[in-house]
């Protein structure tokens, strides 16, 4: 069909393209074979560019996690892949659980009670399970400790023995030794033949000693690798015993600890209240009467607008590092964009600026926040009063992220770190403007703001952008360290906080959170590549 | 029709400080009538283009003056619009914006639907139609200028500029566009003042020619009148006997020139005295007391420490010799 042909042509060039300005290159040919073109070559490409470099990877990962359980450290062993894999669930089991808790938190009426119901039936079963659990324990443990006791034996005996004609071989050489030495004395026997004796015995004694260390160390090698089925056994408990208290927890959340029945609660102590100052006589009992209706009345709006205390769980820390860097970067392009505009446009307000950032361009991240921490923080003598953050937390969205000063002094962070790569090449893209635009900017007659923005920056807006893509990457990984340094709550607060607690699950968590930031960090920066290429003209537009 | 003059005085360009400096132009004087088309024919590297420039008002004149229907030109304006070599256009705009930048620049007052139709009339005046969305890099380089030479005609210069525009572009788009041109000149006649290193497009196209001496200190040659009737018809002009004795006549002429311009060079080659490097040995020879040092003894010799051993070292080359 001639009319299906250009159709299905555009499709495929429409992919293409967005392959191209995403830079998703890779998959290019993975379009061009669905689109039956050419598929000989197509084929060796993605053998050669998609096949290979997985294989490569997943090498990495066998590597990984070969080498990983061989080292140990003081927080136990490097985690492996599956056990990262591992700490994404538990980790995204938790944020679920705040979830559910949250909902129960708020659940009122008919539905409460139906859902009391659920989870107490829940409740029920994961403890049944988590009971019988209980009691398999002991018997694996059991058979655990026979096995190992049955291939422990004749290790053991082999060693009894060993040590016993070890005994037998010391005494043997001490009596010869002891009739030696009485030969010397009665001059029966030379000193050299004693020393010689002597000698002998020491090295037979230290051979002794090393064979009896080998088969040691092997007893303690069965004893420290017992098999994996009690410790999967317990860890599965665990888990379950885990989930048992959590459905507790929610059942808390349903009854006493749920608002509508706090509400409830409140607003009945104002009615007795009410009903004590209806029957009070005296002056006295009737002030104090009135005294707790108020207060009771007060209590119930604050137990009506009471939120659900949610923990931070990693996705909550991961939108709140995304805030706190968009933040700062957009503070960052406020500030860069102008000031490198002025300074590419005029050679003396570069002349002036390039002192403060060649000075300050190499200063670390962690100085910035101390200055910040200090310096913003004198603006804020009273954060829970003071009208940004009052705002901050009305918002519908950014309410829930929590603002604080601590946020303010990691965006701030971020913004001072950001702002070098951004301004410099919009400086460097204002003043290698091409003569001949300029030209035409002055044959038209333009004035400067017509010149501005009809010229100087669309035609430096590719190299303005290259910048900015530079400044998102660094304010991203400044971010981690300014979080982590100010406990502003975000991706490295986690980390920070979970090399600080230091359980068993910690290293795998601090593995996990690397990844995160790491895909974080791919993504924000195809997403400047995007926005570079979509303003990009000439040879770095994208092209099919 | 325009009633707008050219007119240089005097006019020199140069360069550097004044101690190095580096005269491009010297001396130009020209004028160009109302509505009159001249060709300005040079080599490359003659300062074509500072001279495009100065009549521009991009460069200004170090001395003399460019003058415009008795006016002197102070800067550069869409009265003088100017067809540069490299097309100039702004990549980031499409063929419709391009024009459209400057029609809001020098027409302000246009109201949006008359503008929209202004520009429309260009782009189909040097046959875009069709491409109005495309961007510059989208199109060829014979396209490129085209719309280059619609949006200079859209300001509605007085004075036409023609800087190179076709030297960048194949030989069959420039006959193209040679014919484009002319074509447009001719419905709408304005004073226009062409580069051109090209001696057939020179005379097929202009009303006369005037020779670039070659750089520096270039400076304007002999004129030409092509005194061809219009239309030309670049088919028929192969075998006109006055298009080919003009022809002949200017290519002549602009080899003599080139040539007695590389005479001039050889002359000003300033010869140098044949110098020999002196022998230090020779110098020593002639005796003299140990502490007083020898009226321009050998740098190198001195460095070597005090003046005792300094004497010695002379006399062992003195003994080598």
């Amino acid at each position: 069909m001639p009319s299906q042909e250009p159709k299905a042509d555009s499709i495929k060039y429409g992919l293409l393209k967005f392959i191209d300005i995403t830079g998703f290159k890779v998959f290019d040919p993975v379009v061009r074979l669905c689109f039956g073109e050419e598929p000989q070559k197509q084929l060796g490409q993605i053998g050669r560019f998609m096949i290979v470099p997985v294989i490569f990877v997943f090498c990495c990962m066998m590597l990984w996690a070969y080498v990983a359980p061989r080292h140990k450290t003081k927080s136990g062993e490097v985690p492996d892949p599956t056990q990262v894999w591992g700490a994404l669930v538990v980790n995204d089991t938790l944020h679920k659980r705040e979830n559910e808790k949250e909902a129960d938190f708020l659940l009122t009426g008919e539905a409460r009670t139906k859902k009391i119901a659920e989870v107490e039936t829940l409740l029920k079963a994961k403890e049944a399970e988590a009971k019988t659990l209980k009691e398999t324990i002991p018997e694996i443990a059991a058979s655990v400790q026979s096995d190992i006791d049955a291939s422990l034996a004749p290790v053991q005996k082999k060693y009894d023995e060993l040590k016993a004609t070890h005994k037998q071989e010391v005494d043997a050489r001490k009596e010869k030794i002891k009739a030696l030495a009485q030969s010397v004395a009665n001059n029966e026997a030379s000193n050299e033949q004693l020393i010689a004796l002597l000698r002998e015995d020491s090295v037979a004694k230290k051979e002794a000693r090393e064979t009896q260390k080998a088969i040691k160390e092997q007893i303690a090698a069965i004893n420290d690798n017992p098999p994996k089925v009690l410790k999967n056994t317990q860890l599965q408990y665990s888990s379950i015993e885990n989930e048992v208290q959590h459905l507790k927890k929610r059942l808390d959340y349903l009854n006493s600890g749920n608002r509508g029945q706090k509400v409830e609660k409140a607003e009945q102590a104002v009615v007795s209240a009410q009903e004590k100052l209806d029957a009070a006589e005296e002056p006295a009992a009737i002030l104090a009467a009135a005294k707790s209706v108020v207060k009771g009345k007060e209590k119930v709006e604050r137990i009506t607008s009471q939120k659900y205390p949610r923990r931070a769980t990693i996705w909550f820390q991961v939108w709140r590092s995304l805030f706190t860097v968009f933040i700062g970067f957009v503070l960052a392009a406020a500030i860069a964009i102008p000031v490198g505009i002025m300074c590419g446009l005029n050679k003396v307000v570069m002349a002036c600026l390039t002192p403060l950032i060649s000075v300050f361009k190499p200063v670390s991240p962690v100085v910035w926040l101390l200055i910040f921490q200090i310096v913003v923080g004198a603006f804020f003598p009273n954060p829970e009063t003071h009208p940004l953050f009052v705002f901050a937390s009305s918002l519908p969205w950014i309410g829930g992220l929590k603002v604080n000063p601590a946020m303010v002094y990691s965006a701030c962070t971020v913004a001072m770190c950001a702002v070098w790569p951004a301004l410099v090449n919009t400086a460097l893209g204002v003043s290698s403007i091409d003569q001949d635009h300029l030209n035409v900017a002055k044959v038209l007659k333009l004035g400067l703001w017509a010149r501005l923005t009809k010229i100087i920056i669309p035609s430096s807006l590719p190299l303005i952008f290259a910048g900015l893509r530079i400044s998102l990457g660094v304010g991203w990984m400044v971010l981690i360290a300014a979080e982590a340094l100010s406990s502003s709550d975000g991706l490295g607060k986690y980390v920070w906080d979970e090399y600080q607690n230091g359980s068993s699950q910690t290293f795998a968590n601090i593995i996990f959170a690397c990844f995160v930031v790491g895909i974080i960090g791919f993504f924000l920066d195809r997403i400047m590549i995007i926005l570079q290429r979509s303003v990009s003209f000439g040879d770095g537009a994208a092209t099919v | 029709m325009s009633q707008f003059s050219m007119e240089i005085d005097d006019a020199s360009v140069w360069f550097g400080p004044p101690s190095q400096r580096t005269e491009v132009l010297s001396d130009i004087n020209l004028q160009v009538q109302p509505n009159e088309f001249v060709a300005i024919i040079g080599f490359s590297g003659s300062g074509k283009s500072t001279l495009m420039n100065l009549l521009a008002g991009i460069q200004p004149a170090s001395a003399g003056a460019v003058q415009m229907n008795g006016e002197e030109v102070t800067g550069p304006g869409p009265k003088r619009g100017i067809l540069f070599q490299n097309y100039s256009l702004l990549p980031w705009l499409s063929v419709y914006g391009n024009i459209e930048l400057a029609v809001k620049q020098v027409f302000p007052e246009m109201t949006a639907p008359t503008r929209k139709e202004y520009i429309q009339k260009y782009i189909d005046m040097v046959s875009l139609t069709g491409s109005e969305w495309k961007k510059p890099q989208e199109l060829s380089g014979g396209m490129r200028q085209r719309l280059s030479l619609a949006r200079t005609l859209s300001m509605q210069p007085e004075v036409l500029l023609l800087d190179e525009p076709l030297s960048a572009l194949d030989a069959l788009t420039r006959a193209n566009l040679q014919d484009e041109i002319i074509r447009i000149w001719e419905v709408d006649r304005r004073t226009v003042i062409m580069i051109t290193n090209d001696v057939d497009e020179a005379v097929l196209m202009a009303d006369r020619i005037v020779a670039l001496t070659p750089g520096p200190r270039a400076t304007l040659g002999k004129s030409f009148d092509v005194t061809l009737d219009r239309p030309r018809d670049r088919t028929t002009l192969n075998f006109n006997p006055r298009f080919i004795e003009l022809r002949n006549e200017v290519t002549k002429y602009m080899i003599g020139i080139n040539e007695e311009a590389k005479a001039l060079h050889t002359s000003t080659d300033i010869t140098l005295p044949n110098l020999m490097p002196v022998d230090f040995n020779t110098i020593e020879k002639k005796p003299r007391k140990p502490d007083q040092p020898a009226v321009g003894a050998p740098e190198p010799v001195r460095s070597h420490g005090e003046p005792g051993r300094q004497q010695e070292l002379v006399t062992a080359g003195v003994d080598n010799e």
